[in-house]
């Protein structure tokens, strides 16, 4: 149960061949949701434990920044696949993923507002009563921005952080996403950030769709994302980066060749 | 972004709290709601597409005959039926749009086969989550006759094609076709 270290990958069954394959490999992420409490394993993820491959349980539907209160069974099944692969940490979204009894199906944004922290972190306290590892909390890339913030980003997300404990899970392409279709400074916001309360990072390809960049998970990461990692590092490097694809899966040098980006980018071994 | 005092509100705050306004919010997402006070329209308008490119996606994955069988056709046709219908998961939201399709004379061929498999398969009244059927079952759609019995289901026959899709694949979705002997989800 060794945390997150060096360059990984987010596990997924369509390329569970090509990760089982990778010989550097000591760390992968895999969606909470995906993984059955009880039952056998998907197969090559019990191969990779058997590796002793750290594997993070990625939750994306907890909806921790919904206004009602975080459901305690999906709390439990985060819970249950933490402990089934004997997971160092937990990640989870500052976001919520329903409201009104009805299904946004992806990840929206929360007003920066100090009625949303207090939520957020009344929900983020509920799980981690109910959690045997930490968690770390993800901000997220959105197109849309609440009307009436009375925080800024960083702000708004360092308080999160204090008041809950929780780690920070940046991913360095939600920032180049927001600040891109904000009109910000990056690395502006990284210099605001709590660098030392990382427990990993996300990296992740997108493309341009009418005027707006979108963080598909589904394109090659673009330059403008890797040369974040980059000023990151050289601003305090990370214990670990994780390459994010879920979809249109690309040959596997491709694949590969991404990979060794992250690690030159951040200096890490190579896994390929 | 980088300002240390929080940005003035222009004008009066919308009403309501949290709860309410996240409820507003995803409504106008994903069920055609009115757009909640305050917000842009083209942001909001870009999420509402990314959303339903999202939701194509998964259906496709549960649904791969009938979303091949349309072809590139297939995020506009999802676009369309889902704009203003929440999701009530990929598997029932590709049930509901294929059987949609039928009424309409619109499923094509590979659509209409994934259709009656599921349907000798699995009993789904339309609102609650579809669940296995446990006598024999027979189930016809646009030609295509599916047999279920002790669980295994068998594609008795296949849709038929029209001449001019059998040299299909020119949209470039693979699978179209050949799947007579496609079974199971």
């Amino acid at each position: 149960m060794t945390g997150p270290y060096g360059v990984g990958i987010g596990w997924r069954p369509e390329i569970a061949g090509f990760v089982a394959e990778l010989p550097g490999l000591r760390f992968v992420e895999v969606v909470a949701e995906s993984v059955p409490a009880t039952g056998p394993l998907p197969p090559g993820l019990a191969q990779l434990r058997e590796r002793a491959v750290t594997v993070v349980p990625h939750g994306v539907r907890l909806s921790l920044g919904g206004a009602e209160p975080v459901e305690p069974a999906r709390v439990a099944h985060l819970a249950a696949v933490a402990q089934r692969v004997d997971a160092p940490l937990v990640s989870e979204h500052i976001a919520f993923v329903r409201a009104g009894g009805l299904e946004a199906g992806h990840l929206l944004p929360l007003p920066r507002s100090r009625e949303a922290v207090d939520a957020v972190c009344a929900n983020v306290a509920r799980a981690q009563a109910d959690l045997p590892v930490p968690i770390a909390l993800e901000p997220i890339a959105a197109l849309v921005d609440w009307p009436d913030d009375e925080l800024d980003e960083a702000d708004f997300l360092t308080e999160i952080l204090d008041r809950t404990g929780a780690l920070l899970l940046l991913d360095v392409a939600n920032l180049h996403a927001n600040a891109r279709n904000r009109g910000t400074d990056p690395l502006a916001l990284l210099d605001r950030l709590p660098l030392d309360r990382v427990g990993y990072v996300h990296v992740a390809g997108g493309a341009e769709h009418s005027g707006f960049y979108h963080d598909t998970h589904t394109d090659p990461v673009p330059p403008a994302v890797l040369e974040l990692v980059g000023a990151l590092c050289a601003r305090r490097r990370p214990p670990a980066l994780l390459l994010e694809r879920d979809g249109d899966y690309p040959p596997a040098a491709q694949l590969r060749a991404e990979l060794d980006a992250l690690a030159a980018a951040a200096n890490f071994p190579p896994v390929t | 972004m980088t300002g240390a005092s929080p940005p003035a509100g222009n004008g009066p705050l919308p009403a309501g709290g949290l709860a309410q306004r996240q409820a507003e919010l995803v409504a106008a997402l994903v069920a055609g709601g009115p757009p909640p006070a305050g917000f842009a329209p083209a942001p909001l308008a870009a999420t509402r597409a990314a959303l339903l490119r999202k939701r194509a996606g998964e259906v496709a994955r549960h649904w791969p005959l009938l979303a091949a069988g349309l072809g590139a056709g297939w995020p506009s046709t999802f676009a369309g039926w889902a704009a203003n219908r929440p999701t009530v998961g990929s598997l029932r939201d590709g049930w509901d749009l294929a059987r949609a399709l039928r009424e309409q004379g619109a499923l094509p061929p590979a659509g209409v086969e994934e259709l009656v498999v599921r349907e000798s398969r699995l009993r789904y009244d339309g609102r609650s989550a579809p669940r296995p059927r446990r006598l024999p079952a027979v189930a016809r759609a646009g030609g295509a006759v599916a047999v279920q019995i002790a669980g295994r289901v068998r594609l008795l026959r296949p849709a038929p094609r029209p001449p001019a899709a059998r040299s299909a694949g020119g949209d470039g979705v693979p699978d179209a076709a050949g799947s007579a002997a496609w079974i199971s989800d």
